[in-house]
């Protein structure tokens, strides 16, 4: 079996709050292999989202580990872990979180700069061109419409080539015709790249586009609903 | 890289304009252009001194000499330097007009010059006569010219007479402008100018009578002016001269003027520190709008320093806008108003644009900047990418990194350090900058108590829910109590301070004196003089008191055989000549404090009893040696006791006392002090001015009075000062006010969902501003009264006692500017539907 891209051995997440200490995750263990597409799913404040986070290094494990490509997350600084998601990972999130002083492009060109790419607006405009929005890369977020504006992020994210992209909920803003375009994007882009893939949704149909899903609930996984791709 | 790569970033940020950035850049603007302001006008007042100084000082160079006139070498010295030389005897002395059996007399400062007089510059005089026609002899009368408000005071007209002394003279025109009265300092009555030669009858020049004589020089155009001084210097210096030349024509307004604008330069800094709470609170406003940019770019790859930097760039620039406005606005004004400010100064000016002060109002601006926006910039790279989706748990940390509060630290050091150095007193910035400190630490406490009494208040107060939304908005911070009480706190602190020590200052000048302060000095009593008028005033039932001692005028030359400015330093006592008196007793009133006084029938060598407290400041002990030149002779004499000197009363006080067989034989006069009735003061003035016409009197009330308009003047600079400090405090307050609005109208939204009516939200909303208000004010009339307490206790001296109608102008003042802001913002909640806004929240 091939070494897992990302792997969590009994990782908690607890945060303490106005109301106290709440525990979010309780001891997840699971691992993503290279190339996998893995859904995740579950109700309303399961933990899917957190889930997510923890495997990005956006939020800090309370307890276990959690590697991605061989790093150990649990033991890297604040920049550490952002230089980590700078060259290796693509983040989508519900809300696109553009950001609204840049063009469309220069969201785009954002993580390549970031990276020291060189020719990072020429990059940035072909993959503006690949989600079908060449035409608008002067466009400031506000001029674009939600369907847009997830086209952008998703460009986004795959435009310095990660191996593993993460998206949560990336149609949960969006009406029944965008999202389902931006599903067929998210996947096509994927399959462009040969990323790993792992899809936060609410959605059992989106879930079941992916080769394996979780289900969370209260923390926990609660059972792993199909192993592989049928 | 990184740096390349945040100043894009901060680029792209600043599209957004500046947008949220107005109260910002309006607060370094205005701080910024009042410092600039009064730095320009310091350096216009300093550049048309320096150019008008030869007219300023009447010549070149100029030696005074107290008591006498110049000896014969030294007149013989000053011919072989001099192209010409003219001679001025400057005194006071009394102007008396007798009139269809009634006689007027007016207080007056004596110019009596010789032929040559101005040897630069025109007097101007009205009707437009050659001052020399004027001043000549008519039909057996000489000539003299006097300002205005005399002439009034007297009711004269031109061609009437008047007497000085035993002369009379016939005033043959009004005195419209001398060149050379601003170099005079502080007269305490109007000019008359007279021909010296005319005195010669008139009894007023007589042996011991106190007067200064002036010799002006015009040098070759190729002298060397240094080193005229210093032979003038080594020559006679021992002999009680002082010079002065065109260098700096009029060294005491020079001095007075740099004072104030340090001063106010200072009080300056106070408003640049209330725009400062501003600033912080809008950058940090601005960021938590930026939340989740920064946490966008966090999740993309950016490092703590790149955000650090975009931020600290897009700031900076922003700082260098509001500073560049501040500048302009500073430089460009008091040229704009030059010719009402020219108007009305009774000193020359040149209105230009100075880089010196610009340059330090810069470096304020730029470190206020940097100071205030650090704290809240630290914070932004603490924002981390979960941020994104999880707002409020475990965002930030209380304090920003070691590193930034040390560079927070350098940087307050660093504007301390160049604002004493600025200023040239380390004393008034350390003072200026602790009150400043001090109010900062106990608003942001009282911040913390505000909000903890709203919340208890706010339990409380069920059943009124107007007041009860009112200390909730204060205690949930929504308001942003913090800014609001820091702000207009210090702004309205400064305030209060100022009216503290103003009102203080008059009490003292005018409210408490005159309990205790004698009616009338007198002085140039003859000796053969003193028993008639002592005789007149004992038996007048209406004087209850009457202090008279001999005067004499010296120059403290050396100590301990050393120059007296190498040991002592620049003590306001070596500052020119002193009055010197002797006395067989120690006088009533007076306490030793050390070391003995001489016994009756001494006769050896001079002994000295000097003024205590200024012993202390100069280093002085028991056994020093003094050499005090008087009348151009050194007399030399040991200090044998300490005594305490007080000169709040007004009453005669010296700080030289001497044996009298060491002054005795010195030609002399008498001062006195005289102690009467108000309803006598009028008789005693005619009989005693009759009977001895060279004696002087100075009505203490009118000196009070004098006193008091050139402290008003003072009092209307500095509140001129905190008037910016205050006006940029309501700015910041705007800006707290502009920026609550988004909580206002969603608060509004939820309240009229719930049923409360207009009317009740906008009594809650202008409750919440006036309580706010009104406890800013609280806290400021506290520490502006512990602040004017400080200054009237340690640096004036002064019993303090509160102004009410001061502090409680600040208390409603408070109120009247938050209430004015918030309602400035009440519209649009209250405008708003329900519907739209709760819509737009989801």
């Amino acid at each position: 079996m091939p070494d897992p891209v990302l792997s969590l051995k009994n990782a908690t997440l607890s945060l303490d709050g106005n109301a106290g200490r709440v525990d979010i995750l309780h001891g997840i263990t699971l691992d993503v292999t290279a190339g996998e597409t893995l859904g995740m799913i579950g109700p309303s404040g399961s933990g899917k989202s957190s889930l997510l986070m923890l495997m990005g290094g956006l939020e800090r494990a309370s307890g276990g580990q959690i590697t991605a490509l061989g790093n150990d997350l649990t033991a890297m600084s604040e920049d550490a872990l952002a230089r980590f998601r700078r060259d290796h990972m693509g983040v989508v999130f519900q809300s696109f979180h553009l950001i609204p002083t840049m063009t469309a492009l220069e969201n785009v060109a954002t993580p390549l700069e970031l990276a020291g790419v060189g020719d990072a607006f020429d990059r940035a405009a072909a993959e503006l061109d690949a989600v079908g929005l060449g035409h608008r890369s002067g466009h400031y977020p506000s001029q674009m419409s939600g369907g847009e504006q997830q086209r952008v992020a998703l460009a986004r994210a795959v435009a310095p080539r990660p191996e593993i992209l993460l998206a949560d909920e990336p149609t949960g803003n969006l009406d029944g015709a965008n999202g389902a375009a931006i599903i067929d994007l998210l996947f096509d882009l994927r399959d462009r790249h040969g990323a790993t893939l792992v899809l936060v949704t609410h959605a059992r149909s989106l879930a079941d586009k992916c080769d394996r899903t979780v289900r969370l609930e209260d923390g926990r996984i609660a059972d792993p609903m199909r192993a592989a791709a049928e | 890289m990184s740096l390349r790569i945040s100043a894009r970033f901060a680029a792209r940020e600043l599209r957004g304009g500046l947008k949220g950035f107005r109260i910002f850049i309006a607060c370094l603007a205005l701080g910024v252009a009042a410092i600039a302001a009064v730095g320009t006008v310091r350096s216009s007042i300093e550049a048309g001194l320096a150019r008008e100084g030869a007219a300023l000082l009447g010549g070149d160079a100029e030696l005074d000499f107290t008591y006498r006139f110049a000896t014969e070498e030294e007149r013989t010295w000053m011919n072989e330097v001099a192209m010409a030389v003219s001679e001025i005897v400057d005194f006071r002395s009394m102007a008396v007009v007798n009139r269809n059996g009634t006689t007027e007399r007016g207080l007056t400062q004596i110019k009596a010059v010789d032929g040559f007089y101005p040897l630069v510059g025109n007097v101007e005089l009205s009707p437009d006569i050659p001052l020399q026609t004027a001043l000549a002899d008519l039909q057996d009368l000489p000539g003299a010219v006097m300002e205005r408000v005399l002439i009034d005071r007297l009711g004269l007209s031109i061609g009437d007479t008047f007497r000085l002394g035993t002369q009379d003279f016939r005033l043959s025109a009004e005195l419209v402008n001398e060149p050379d009265s601003a170099g005079g300092g502080f007269g305490l009555g109007p000019r008359t100018l007279v021909l010296t030669d005319s005195l010669a009858n008139s009894s007023l020049l007589a042996s011991g009578t106190l007067f200064n004589s002036k010799y002006r020089l015009n040098l070759p155009a190729n002298n060397d002016i240094e080193a005229v001084e210093a032979t003038a210097r080594n020559r006679f210096e021992n002999s009680g001269l002082r010079w002065t030349d065109a260098r700096n024509g009029a060294p005491g307004i020079s001095q007075f003027v740099d004072r104030l604008g340090a001063f106010l330069v200072l009080v300056g800094l106070s408003g640049l520190a209330v725009g400062g709470v501003g600033v912080s609170s809008a950058v940090r406003s601005y960021l938590a709008e930026k939340t989740s940019v920064i946490a966008t770019l966090r999740t993309l790859g950016a490092e703590r320093a790149t955000i650090f930097q975009t931020y600290f760039l897009q700031i900076g620039i922003l700082s260098l806008v509001g500073i560049t406005l501040g500048l302009i606005l500073g430089a460009v004004l008091p040229i704009a108003l030059a010719p009402i400010i020219e108007a009305r100064l009774p000193i020359p000016s040149a209105f230009a644009i100075y880089p010196v002060p610009l340059a330090e109002a810069a470096i304020y601006g730029v470190l206020t900047a940097f100071i205030f926006t650090l704290w809240p910039l630290a914070r932004a790279e603490d924002v981390r990418a979960a941020t994104l989706f999880r707002d409020a748990l475990g965002s930030t940390r209380l304090l920003p990194a070691a590193k930034y509060l040390a560079m927070i630290a350098l940087g307050l050091i660093a504007l301390i350090g160049l604002a004493a150095w600025f200023s040239g007193t380390w004393r008034l910035t350390l003072w200026t900058a602790g009150g400043i400190a001090g109010a900062l630490c106990l608003l942001a406490l009282s911040s913390f108590l505000i909000r903890w009494l709203s919340r208890r208040g706010g339990r409380a107060s069920k059943g009124i829910p107007v007041l009860r939304w009112a200390l909730a908005a204060i205690s949930g911070n929504r308001e942003g109590a913090a800014p609001v009480v820091l702000s207009l706190g210090l702004g309205l602190s400064v305030l209060a301070a100022v009216g503290q020590v103003d009102g203080n200052l008059r009490n003292a000048i005018s409210g408490n004196l005159p309990d205790i302060a004698p009616s009338y000095f007198f002085v140039d009593i003859q000796r053969d003089q003193m028993d008639g008028y002592t005789d007149r005033l004992q038996s007048d039932p209406a004087v209850s008191r009457i202090d008279s001692a001999p005067m004499l005028r010296g120059i403290i030359t050396k100590i301990n055989g050393q120059p007296a400015r190498d040991v002592a330093g620049a003590h306001w006592v070596l500052e020119g000549d002193r009055g010197v008196t002797y006395s067989t007793e120690l006088p009533d009133n007076t306490r030793l404090t050390d070391g003995t006084w001489w016994a009756k029938d001494y006769s050896g060598d001079p002994l000295i009893s000097f003024a205590s407290e200024e012993a202390e400041e100069m280093g002085l002990k028991l056994g020093d040696t003094m050499t005090i030149n008087i009348l151009g002779r050194d007399i030399t004499g040991t200090i044998a006791s300490f005594r305490e000197v007080d000169f709040s009363t007004a009453g005669i006080g010296f700080i030289l006392s001497m044996n009298p067989g060491a002054l005795e034989g010195a030609p002399h006069s008498f001062i006195s002090t005289v102690y009467a009735e108000e309803g006598a003061e009028a008789q005693i003035l005619r009989d005693l001015a009759s009977a001895y016409p060279n004696i002087t009197a100075i009505r203490v009330r009118d000196a009070i009075d004098r006193a008091s308009e050139v402290l008003a003047g003072l009092a209307a600079a500095t509140s001129y000062g905190a008037g910016a400090t205050l006006l940029t405090g309501f700015l910041v307050l705007m800006g707290a006010a502009a920026a609550g609005s988004q909580a206002r109208t969603y608060e509004a939204a939820v309240l009229k969902t719930l049923g409360a009516t207009r009317r009740s939200i906008l009594i809650s909303f202008a409750l919440r501003a006036a309580l706010l208000g009104v406890a800013a004010g609280i806290v400021a009339l506290a520490a502006g009264i512990g602040g004017g307490w400080a200054v009237s206790y340690f640096i004036m001296e002064t019993n303090f006692s509160i102004i009410w109608p001061s502090a409680l102008g600040i208390v409603v003042g408070g109120a009247v500017a938050t209430l004015l802001a918030s309602l400035a913002f009440a519209w649009p909640p209250l405008a708003a539907r329900p519907a739209q806004v709760l819509r737009a929240r989801e």
